[in-house]
């Protein structure tokens, strides 16, 4: 097996990780904002590793190229998407969870 | 098992829990955001197969536009769905249960998936795929097939009895055309035999991309030549929606309606979306443009580009309000582009007609260079067709997402949500 494909595969198996984990996240965090730190946060790192991994295996410069604009691409667009979500929750009046007000939760899920 | 299916299954089995969830879940909002995720789903199973324009098609119209307009479409209804009684309706059940029945049996009749010996790959598509419109007229394309092209097999050993038959009607076609245009025809007897074997060997395997010919992506000559008829009538299905919801929700016009001064209620104060959307509008109206013009290379074409344009000017109307989008392009703009668009389609037909070719004979446009003339009369109508594809999204955007006028409708709405 060559060098580039053994970085490649250990880039996607740490970015599929990170992809895991904030699934994970998505799942067990206790409300909306904490559960959207994990998907927002780590689906950057985690689509930047596996874009970056299959950079190594790309069979010419285009297909290279592209992979690195979409990576620069998603680095840019994901972390605003999450900001606005965020912002418009914020806005909406939703209260972050704290230890002291649990109730927060149920009135999250309650919310579509 | 290969990795293929296991892949397609897994994502076929998303798409069914997909489905089942859009069926079951009350809220409108998750609805919309369900049937984007199908949609994605579905690309990624399009892309399996290796059928990249339905890919991306699925993925720009499906995933994109299609849920923006949904979530403008709850301006106007409900958040949720209203409880519906939970009673079995046996004749419905019934009926489905047959229908789907009904089906599954008609799939018994198609051929396997990548089977070389399917219908598809033996009349006609070949001499698509390998480009010899052209060069069946007697006239040449604008590139040669790559070294090494093996021409997809015309018949199969099989259906030996079929070959003798379509040979001779193509080459009575050839000798038609070849009196029509005065120039000898091209019979290419080699082209017709052979290749079969290696074509079996790679039977289980997908087909490869074939980038040959002076129109490379032959989805996009099948779409823009083949099926020209059809894809004109699909723009103009297209263009006659906007016109109905024009018709259907258009308020009436009042006075001052045509001043767009006025700022609205507009998200620009916050920052980070102001500064992002400003930086990535000009991008995503370059790779619209890109998607359009490339379609005769790549995948894509105007379908794709047209959604894609549509969403940079959302974009801009999201953030800065919808005066501010019609103080760019006016409402009778977008209306006059739209009808623009099918009119550039259906008058590249007819310049066609008049250099002396058939309606949509697009080689006639560039009688030195027939082959020139394919490209450039798809290039056109791509064009025609993102054009009217853009145009009508935008107006089908504003028109959901104008809030009822009528205060009346407007506390109706209110109480209703």
């Amino acid at each position: 097996m060559p060098w580039t494909e053994i970085v490649t595969a250990v880039l996607l198996a740490i970015g599929v990780l990170f992809s895991l984990t904030g699934s994970l996240g998505l799942l067990r965090f206790p409300d909306f904002y904490s559960r959207l730190h994990a998907a927002g946060k780590t689906d950057s790192l985690a689509q930047a590793l596996i874009l970056g991994g299959l950079l190594f295996v790309s069979p010419d410069w285009g297909v290279s190229v592209r992979l690195v604009i979409i990576a620069v691409l998603l680095l840019f667009t994901a972390p605003t998407a999450t900001h606005a979500i965020t912002k418009a929750a914020r806005l909406d009046g939703l209260a972050p969870w704290t230890r002291l007000n649990p109730r927060e939760e149920s009135k999250e899920d309650a919310k579509p | 098992m290969s990795e293929v299916l296991l892949v397609d299954s897994v994502l076929l089995f998303l798409v069914t829990v997909c489905a089942v969830a859009i069926i079951e879940v009350r809220s409108l909002y998750a609805v919309a955001m369900l049937s984007s995720v199908y949609s994605l789903l579905m690309a990624l199973v399009w892309t399996n197969m290796h059928s990249m324009d339905v890919a991306f098609t699925e993925a720009a119209v499906g995933g994109g536009i299609s849920t923006i307009l949904l979530i403008g479409t709850l301006v106007h209804t409900r958040r949720d769905e209203k409880p519906a009684k939970r009673r079995l309706h046996l004749p419905a059940l019934l009926v489905t249960i047959l229908t789907g029945a009904a089906l599954i049996y008609g799939t018994f009749d198609m051929p396997r998936f990548g089977d070389p010996n399917a219908t598809i790959h033996h009349y006609r598509v070949p001499e698509m795929m390998s480009q010899t419109v052209a060069a069946v007229s007697g006239r040449e394309g604008k590139q040669q097939p790559p070294e090494g092209y093996e021409a997809p097999p015309r018949m199969t050993p099989t259906a030996a009895e079929w070959a003798g038959a379509i040979h001779a009607i193509d080459e009575a076609e050839d000798t038609l055309r070849a009196a029509q245009h005065g120039a000898p025809g091209l019979v290419d007897g080699e082209h017709h035999e052979g290749a079969a074997e290696e074509h079996h060997e790679g039977a289980h395997k997908h087909p490869v991309d074939d980038f040959n010919g002076h129109v490379p992506n032959s989805v996009t000559s099948l779409l823009a030549a083949y099926r020209g008829f059809d894809t004109m009538f699909e723009t103009t299905v297209i263009f006659t929606a906007g016109m109905a919801l024009i018709m259907l929700l258009r308020r009436r016009r009042e006075e001052g309606e045509d001043d767009f001064s006025q700022r609205g209620a507009t998200l620009s104060g916050q920052v980070i979306l102001r500064v992002m959307t400003k930086m990535f509008i000009p991008f995503i109206l370059v790779f619209g443009f890109y998607v359009i013009t490339h379609g005769e290379i790549g995948p894509g074409g105007g379908f794709q580009g047209g959604v894609i344009l549509a969403t940079a000017f959302i974009l801009y109307a999201l953030l800065y309000g919808r005066n501010a989008l019609y103080r760019i392009i006016r409402p009778r703009t977008l209306e006059v582009l739209a009808a623009c668009g099918v009119l550039l389609y259906a008058g590249v037909g007819v310049a066609c007609m008049l250099l002396g070719g058939n309606f949509l004979d697009y080689a006639a446009l560039n009688a030195a260079s027939p082959g020139d003339g394919e490209a450039m009369g798809m290039t056109l109508v791509e064009y025609g067709v993102g054009i009217t594809v853009c145009t009508v999204m935008i107006i089908i955007f504003n028109q959901l997402a104008e809030e009822p006028s009528n205060p009346s409708r407007r506390r109706a709405g209110a109480k209703a949500s």
